[in-house]
C-alpha cells in the first residue's frame, strides 16, 4: 500500500530563519491530510519541498519517504508524485486528448496512447471534449481534465495545491467530492493545501499553521 | 442621407413629445450607425491610403520595375517585347550554379545553425541563475551592426588576423592559410549565425516570458518528465510557432545579404546577391538586364525558402505531432538530440556569440588606433591618432549625411506608425465602425523585411528612373523610410495593444477632448516605447547599404556605404576608423532614448533604475 511519510523535515531560508521545523506526519494510502493556513504563510513551499521541485530562497532538510523509499535524492520526475495546481495548466499547444496522452506511461504505445486517452475520458463523460482545445472548455471541465491527467501518469501520492481556489462555489462542491472520490478510488496517499475549511473532507487530519512562523505546529484531529 | 434620418428623427421625436434626452439617445445611436461610414470612414480611408501610398508602394514599382527588367521589357530602350534571354544569359554564366548553390548553402545552414544554437542556448541557460547576464548583453550584442560586426570578425580570421597571430605566437602554427575563412561561404555562415543568434534570443525573451515556463516544468515534471524532455516536448513546440517570423527574417536577410557578404563572403564566384550587385555597377546593359533576371530567381528561392521554413514547422508540429505525446523516451534518446546536449551545445553557442562580438569590437578599436602592426605582432607596434585626424574631415561630412537621413527617415516613419497605428488601432473594439474596420495586414507590413532587400531596391531603382533620377535625396530617404517602418512598427506595436484603453474613457469622460487624451495621456504614457522605437529606427536606417547606394547613385555616402567600400581597400585602419564609428552611433541613439526612457511614462517606472530598461520595452514590443 502506498504511504507517504516525512521526517523531521525543516525549511530554511537564507539568513537561517526556520519557515517550517521538524514536521513530521504519515499520509497512509486513501488518506488525507489537509493543511491550513492563511495564504503566503509556506504551505505551497512545503508541498514544493516535498514534489522536490527547486526552491530558490530555501534549504530542505529531513526526510521525505514515499512506500519506504527515501525520495531526497530523486529527481522531480522520478519520484511518482502527482501535483494538482491552482491552475489547470493544461498544455495550450495540446488539445485535451493529447494533453491525456502525455502524461500516459511509456509503457503504453502509439495507437494506444490515444486510445486510452479517449478511454479515460469516456469514463468520466467527458469523451465530447476530446479534440476541443484547452481555452475552448470551461474552467469546471479544464480542472477536471487536469486531474484525470495527473491520475494517467500513476502516481503513487498526490499534493493538492489550493486545487479548488479558482472554482466558483457551485463547482467546487461538485468538483472537490469528484477528486476525493477518485483519490479514494485509487488508495493514494493526498496532503491538500487550502485556506478554506470547507475543503477539508470529513473525518480528515488536519495540520493548523500557526499565523506567526514559529516552530510550533498543532495536529489535531478535526472532528466535523 | 445622413441629414434625411436626422430631419425624419426630429419629426419622429417632435410628434411623439418625446424628451430631448430621448431624441439624444436615438440621434447618437443611429451618428454611430450612419455617419461613420461615411466620414469617419472615408477620413480613416484617406489616412489609410496615405500610408499605403508611402510605406507600401515602393512594392509596385518594385515587383513590376523587377518583372518589366527581368523580361527585357524597357521602354526607354524602346523594347516592347517580353524575353527569356536575361534568363538564358544568368544560367549561362560561369560559376552561376556553384553561386546559387552557395547562396542556399549560406542560407539554409546560417539559419538552422542559429535556430539550433539558440534553442540549445535557452535549454541550457534559460532557467539558470546567469540567465539575467545573458539578457542583459543581448541587447548591445544586437546593436553591433552587421557591417561592423563583419569588419570585426574579419579582423579576426584572415591569414593575417588575430587567432592566426595568436596561433602563430603561441603555438608556432599557421592558420587560415590553407583553410580560408574569409571569403569562403564558411566565413559568411559562422559571422551570419553568430550576428543571427542574438536575434533569436531577443526575440525569445519576450515569448518565454509569456508561456508560464516554471509552471509548466513543474507540471510536466510531476508527470514524470525530466527537464531535458519538458524543453523538447513541452517548450520547443509551443517556442517554434512564434519564433516563425524571426527565421524567416533571418532566412531571408542571409539569402539576400550584400554588405557582409563583400566584406567577408566568397569572392570567385560570389554568392548570388554578391554578384547581382556587380553586375548592376557593370555598364554594360546586357549585365544589367541578368541582375534583374538574377534578383527575380532570388525572390523566387525565397519565396520557395520561406514556405519550407513553414513547412518544416508543419511537418514536426501539425503532421507528425505524435513524438510530442508518446512518451517520455521517444525522440529525446535520439542519438543525434543525445549528442548536441552532450558537446555542450548551450554553452559552446553562448560562449563564442559573446566571445566573438566582443572580441571583433576590440579588434576594431584597436585597429582604429594603431599605426603599425606587423603580421606576427599580437599587439601594434605603434599607435597613434593620426588616422582619426585625417579622416575627420571626411568623417564629419558623411557623419553628418548619416545622421540627418537617419533622423529624418525615422522620424517620417514614427509619423507614418503613429498614424497607422490610431486608425488600424487592432485594439479597437468600437462595434460602431467595425465593419468598416479596414486592418492592413501584418504580413504586408513585415514584407520589407522578409523579402530580399536587392530586389525590391531593384524595381525600385528602375521605377525612380522613370519618375527621375535627378532627385536622388529624395528616393534614398523614401528607400529608408521603407526599409525603416516596419522595424518601427513592430517596436510599438506591442506597447499600442497593451495600453490600458480605460485610461482614453476616463480621460475623455473628464470632458477632454480626444485629441487633449492622446497628447496629455497616451503620448506621454507611451513616451518611453517610443523613445526606444525611434533609436530602434534610426539604428536601421543607419545600418541600410544597398538603400542608399542604389536609390542615391552613389552620389550619398553614409558611414556604412563607407565602411562598406572601404573594406576592399588595404588600409584596415581607416576601414576600423568607420567600422567603430558605425557602432558607436546608434549605440549613442540608444543610449539617449534609454536616458529619455527612464524620465518619461509611468512614475512607477521612473523611481528605479532598472524599471525601465530597453530590453522591457522592447521584449514587449517585439512580440508582435
Amino acid at each position: 500500500m502506498n504511504n507517504l511519510k516525512i521526517n523531521n523535515l525543516t525549511l530554511r531560508d537564507q539568513q537561517g530563519n526556520r519557515l517550517i521545523s521538524n514536521l513530521t506526519f504519515e499520509i497512509k494510502a486513501g488518506e488525507v491530510l489537509s493543511l491550513m493556513g492563511p495564504s503566503g504563510c509556506g504551505k505551497s513551499t512545503l508541498l514544493h519541498a516535498i514534489a522536490g521541485h527547486p526552491l530558490n530562497d530555501f534549504d530542505v532538510l529531513g526526510e521525505v519517504s514515499l512506500n519506504g523509499k527515501l525520495l531526497n535524492s530523486i529527481a522531480v520526475e522520478e519520484r511518482q508524485i502527482g501535483f494538482l495546481f491552482q491552475d489547470d495548466l493544461l498544455f495550450p499547444h495540446f488539445n485535451i486528448w493529447q494533453n491525456l496522452a502525455f502524461a500516459l506511461p511509456d509503457s503504453i504505445k502509439k495507437r494506444q496512447r490515444k486510445e486510452q486517452a479517449l478511454v479515460a475520458l469516456e469514463q468520466h463523460n467527458l469523451l465530447m471534449l476530446a479534440d476541443k482545445n484547452p481555452s475552448q472548455i470551461s474552467g469546471g471541465q479544464r480542472a477536471r481534465i487536469s486531474m484525470i491527467r495527473l491520475l494517467l501518469a500513476k502516481p503513487r501520492a498526490v499534493l493538492l495545491d489550493e486545487p479548488f481556489n479558482k472554482l466558483d462555489q457551485q463547482l467546487r462542491q461538485e468538483f472537490r467530492q469528484w477528486v476525493f472520490d477518485l483519490i479514494k478510488q485509487n488508495s493514494l496517499p493526498v496532503l491538500m493545501v487550502t485556506h478554506d475549511q470547507e475543503d477539508i473532507p470529513l473525518n480528515a487530519k488536519t495540520i493548523i499553521w500557526p499565523t506567526n512562523l514559529s516552530s510550533i505546529l498543532k495536529e489535531q484531529e478535526q472532528i466535523c | 442621407m445622413t441629414k434625411n434620418r436626422l430631419q425624419n428623427y426630429l419629426r419622429f421625436c417632435f410628434q411623439n413629445n418625446q424628451s430631448f434626452q430621448d431624441f439624444w439617445k436615438q440621434f447618437s445611436a443611429s451618428y454611430c450607425v450612419t455617419i461613420p461610414k461615411w466620414i469617419l470612414a472615408s477620413t480613416k480611408t484617406v489616412v489609410l491610403v496615405t500610408v499605403l501610398l508611402i510605406c507600401f508602394l515602393p512594392m509596385l514599382p518594385g515587383l513590376s520595375g523587377l518583372l518589366l527588367a527581368a523580361f527585357d521589357f524597357n521602354p526607354l530602350l524602346n523594347q516592347f517585347h517580353w524575353s527569356l534571354s536575361g534568363f538564358v544569359r544568368l544560367f549561362h554564366f560561369p560559376g552561376i550554379g556553384q553561386s546559387i548553390l552557395m547562396t542556399l548553402n549560406v542560407s539554409i545552414i546560417s539559419t538552422f545553425l542559429s535556430v539550433l544554437i539558440s534553442f540549445a542556448i535557452l535549454k541550457r541557460w534559460y532557467q539558470s541563475t546567469h540567465w539575467q547576464k545573458i539578457e542583459n548583453a543581448i541587447a548591445p550584442i544586437l546593436a553591433l551592426p552587421h557591417v561592423a560586426f563583419a569588419i570585426g570578425f574579419a579582423f579576426l580570421f584572415t591569414p593575417s588576423g588575430f587567432i592566426s597571430r595568436l596561433s602563430f605566437q603561441l603555438f608556432d602554427i599557421i592558420l587560415f592559410n590553407d583553410v580560408q575563412i574569409i571569403k569562403h561561404q564558411l566565413g559568411l555562415i559562422i559571422g551570419l549565425t553568430l550576428k543571427e543568434v542574438p536575434f533569436i534570443l531577443f526575440m525569445s525573451i519576450a515569448l518565454l516570458k509569456q508561456l508560464n515556463i516554471k509552471q509548466s516544468f513543474q507540471c510536466a515534471q510531476s508527470l514524470g518528465f525530466n527537464k531535458h524532455q519538458v524543453w523538447l516536448k513541452i517548450i520547443f513546440p509551443q517556442w517554434l510557432p512564434k519564433m516563425r517570423f524571426a527565421i524567416i527574417a533571418i532566412m531571408a536577410y542571409s539569402l539576400s545579404v550584400v554588405d557582409v557578404s563583400l566584406i567577408i563572403g566568397p569572392s570567385i564566384p560570389s554568392t548570388l546577391p554578391v554578384m547581382i550587385w556587380s553586375w548592376l555597377n557593370d555598364s554594360d546593359l546586357n549585365k544589367h538586364l541578368m541582375a534583374a533576371s538574377g534578383a527575380l530567381v532570388l525572390v523566387f528561392i525565397c519565396v520557395v525558402l520561406v514556405y519550407t521554413v513553414i513547412f518544416i514547422e508543419w511537418l514536426l508540429l501539425k503532421k507528425w505531432v505524435s513524438w510530442q505525446f508518446s512518451g517520455r523516451k521517444t525522440l529525446t534518446t535520439f542519438k543525434g538530440i543525445d549528442l548536441l546536449a552532450r558537446i555542450g551545445l548551450g554553452n559552446l553557442g553562448i560562449v563564442s556569440v559573446l566571445l566573438m562580438s566582443s572580441v571583433s569590437l576590440i579588434m576594431i578599436v584597436i585597429w582604429s588606433l594603431a599605426k603599425r602592426w606587423p603580421y606576427p605582432h599580437i599587439l601594434p607596434s605603434k599607435w597613434s591618432l593620426q588616422f582619426w585626424q585625417s579622416e575627420l574631415p571626411y568623417l564629419f561630412d558623411t557623419f553628418l549625411t548619416s545622421i540627418g537621413l537617419a533622423i529624418l527617415s525615422a522620424s517620417i516613419a514614427l509619423l507614418l506608425v503613429l498614424v497607422l497605428l490610431h486608425v488600424n488601432n487592432r485594439n479597437n473594439a468600437n462595434k460602431c465602425n467595425q465593419k468598416r474596420h479596414l486592418l492592413i495586414p501584418l504580413i504586408l507590413i513585415v514584407t520589407p523585411i522578409i523579402a530580399p532587400q536587392l530586389s525590391i531596391l531593384l524595381g525600385m531603382q528602375l521605377a525612380s528612373i522613370y519618375l527621375g533620377a535627378d532627385n536622388f535625396y529624395l528616393w534614398v530617404l523614401w528607400s529608408h523610410v521603407f526599409f525603416v517602418f516596419p522595424y518601427i512598427y513592430l517596436s510599438l506595436d506591442g506597447p499600442w495593444r497593451s495600453f490600458d484603453q480605460r485610461f482614453n474613457k476616463v480621460g475623455l469622460s473628464l470632458g477632454k477632448s480626444p485629441f487633449f487624451v492622446w497628447r496629455s495621456i497616451k503620448m506621454p504614457l507611451l513616451m518611453p516605447a517610443m523613445s526606444i522605437a525611434m533609436a530602434v529606427g534610426i539604428s536601421v536606417s543607419l545600418a541600410q547599404f544597398l538603400p542608399t547606394l542604389m536609390l542615391g547613385a552613389g552620389r550619398i555616402a553614409t558611414i556604412t556605404t563607407e565602411a562598406v567600400a572601404l573594406s576592399s581597400g588595404q588600409d584596415r585602419r581607416v576601414m576600423a576608423i568607420y567600422a567603430l564609428l558605425q557602432t558607436i552611433t546608434p549605440l549613442f541613439f540608444f543610449a539617449l532614448a534609454l536616458f529619455i526612457a527612464k524620465r518619461t511614462g509611468p512614475l512607477e517606472s521612473r523611481q528605479t533604475f532598472s524599471g525601465f530598461n530597453k530590453r522591457d520595452s522592447l521584449s514587449v514590443s517585439r512580440n508582435a
